[in-house]
């Protein structure tokens, strides 16, 4: 899940891109580089009058210590602080000028700074752009002014419950890295320093570990900032741990007459073999509405619930993968009175897709509702900025829309049973947040 | 050479005459306190600060007295160290940048 963080400037439009016509002798391919310091610079010629450039981190909540929980969150509120090269005031100041925009969006994986910005003033966002993400100076004096926006940011986010038992499902979940929550905890708020987050940065934002990603910007271009302005911190950093998954319970009792309840067992990782299975079998089960305020005929688990219950319900299947670890399972929102009612239905649903009860039709929709959902989020600038950063720090390559199509494909319908045996089987962890009286323990489902 | 060793007697002259180092003031603790001054302290770290809080209140319970510290306390022209001056240039330069900005 992606959650958004402070944007400094107002955002211009982004406008279509140009027709396919061959105006020059670039590429308009994709064209990827990695440096021999480790960072992947990778370009995309669309000819657009926009240009969008990113800069990717493999750094996030996960690299936090219970030590200095929050700091990853007070980072993504502190893009626009003095650095080195210019002062809060003209980084702000800076890109409105030129109509550009600076944002940043980090999941408990990676960090990505973008920018985006008419063609003609590339530079004047790129040098902001580099001065915040290299050279930062975290003045005590702003640090300690932004503190105030965390409560905020965080009261924000969590107007949504879903928020709130997300960030309790992976603390349930996991022992450590990936349990590190998203938002800083309400302790640590006014006491993050200046010291920590130069510490954080000086460990995480190294050369090995970034990515600088642009759409609408010759490859040569980029390289050459890449190596002249990028190259600040080598090495790979502190390690971060590896994600233990352990499999537990959290309950919140909050009074509210809805419930959401999100039972989970430990899925796949991105891009091993069975990420594609879990993936489908999301589908295959239900992962959010195809047609707005529809019955949601394709939804095996929606289908499943309304036999069990009247009562308005909403329930889909969950799917979130990580670089060593993942999660799979399913997520409901219920009516306080009927919740146990509604999440035993969900979990026979799942059970009997395990014992075999998917065709091979089933199976089919569900790919193709997949492969479409992946490729309509790829289409929009941003999407595909994202999609390409998030792949380069993985793995410094680029796969096609249609290889990834491909390898959707291939997936079996014994592997979409497989995985769905895996979840009936293997430890589950379990988020819920309502008026949980009538809330099954995860002991007894 | 010698014109630069006379000015810096010079200096140490009006330090000692302008006299509030004899009531253990630094340079910087007289500093008329304008909204740029204002600004740099609230910068100023703690211990700084905290130094500067004590000598001015030292200061005015000598003046409330009539009195002057005795004379092996009074502040050196060597030891007057002006801790504000680099929170103040700071301070100054971005309401410079500010106002440049808001011209255009």
């Amino acid at each position: 899940k992606r959650f958004y963080s402070l944007k400094v400037a107002p955002k211009v439009a982004a406008s279509a891109t140009a027709a396919k016509v061959k105006l020059s002798p670039e590429s308009q391919d994709l064209e990827i580089t990695k440096l021999p310091n480790g960072l992947v610079i990778a370009s995309l010629e669309n000819f657009s009058p926009t240009s969008r450039i990113g800069v990717f981190i493999k750094t996030g909540s996960r690299y936090e210590t219970t030590s200095n929980l929050g700091t990853a969150h007070l980072l993504r509120l502190a893009s626009n602080l003095t650095t080195k090269g210019a002062s809060s005031f003209r980084i702000t100041r800076g890109i409105e000028a030129v109509g550009g925009s600076l944002s940043v969006h980090a999941t408990r994986e990676k960090m990505a700074y973008s920018v985006e910005c008419l063609r003609d003033y590339v530079d004047t966002v790129m040098e902001y752009l580099l001065n915040v993400t290299t050279a930062p100076e975290f003045r005590p004096w702003e640090v300690a002014d932004l503190q105030p926006k965390l409560k905020v940011d965080k009261a924000i986010a969590f107007q949504n419950p879903q928020v709130g038992v997300l960030e309790n499902l992976h603390a349930a979940a996991y022992k450590n890295a990936l349990a590190n929550p998203l938002y800083c905890p309400d302790y640590r708020v006014g006491k993050i320093t200046s010291e920590q987050l130069h510490h954080f940065v000086q460990n995480n934002f190294t050369s090995s570990r970034m990515a600088l990603i642009g759409i609408g910007i010759k490859h040569s271009t980029l390289k050459h900032v890449a190596e002249q302005f990028l190259n600040i911190r080598s090495g790979a950093g502190a390690p971060g741990a590896k994600a233990v998954y352990r499999g537990g319970e959290i309950r919140k009792q909050t009074g509210d007459s809805l419930v959401h309840a999100a039972i989970v067992t430990e899925g796949a990782a991105v891009g091993s073999t069975e990420a594609n299975a879990f993936s489908v079998l999301q589908y295959v089960l239900g992962a959010g509405p195809l047609v707005k305020r529809g019955s949601n005929v394709t939804s095996k688990l929606t289908q499943g619930v309304a036999k069990a219950t009247s009562q308005p319900f909403d329930v889909s299947a969950f799917n979130v993968n990580y670089s060593d670890s993942g999660l799979f399972g399913i997520y409901t929102i219920s009516q306080a009175a009927n919740a146990g009612e509604v999440i035993k239905a969900a979990l026979n649903q799942v059970k009997a897709v395990a014992q075999g009860g998917v065709t091979d039709a089933d199976v089919t929709t569900a790919k193709n509702q997949l492969k479409a959902n992946y490729l309509m989020s790829v289409e929009t600038s941003k999407g595909l900025l994202n999609e390409i950063g998030s792949e380069s720090l993985v793995s410094g390559t680029h796969t096609s829309p249609s290889a990834a199509a491909q390898k959707i494909d291939s997936v079996a319908t014994a592997d979409v049973v497989n995985a769905a045996k895996k979840f009936i089987s293997g430890k589950k962890s379990m988020a819920a947040a309502g008026n949980l009286g009538h809330t099954p323990f995860l002991d007894e489902l | 050479a010698g014109g630069g060793r006379m000015i810096e007697r010079l200096r140490k002259w009006y330090y000692n005459a302008a006299g509030f180092n004899k009531l253990g003031l630094m340079r910087d603790d007289t500093l008329h306190e304008d909204d740029d001054v204002k600004e740099a302290l609230k910068r100023l770290p703690e211990h700084l600060y905290n130094a500067r809080v004590f000598r001015i209140k030292r200061a005015l319970d000598l003046s409330l007295k009539h009195q002057i510290l005795p004379k092996d306390q009074w502040v050196k022209y060597e030891e007057d160290h002006h801790y504000l001056e680099p929170y103040l240039k700071e301070v100054i330069r971005e309401r410079h940048e500010r106002e440049a900005w808001n011209k255009k």
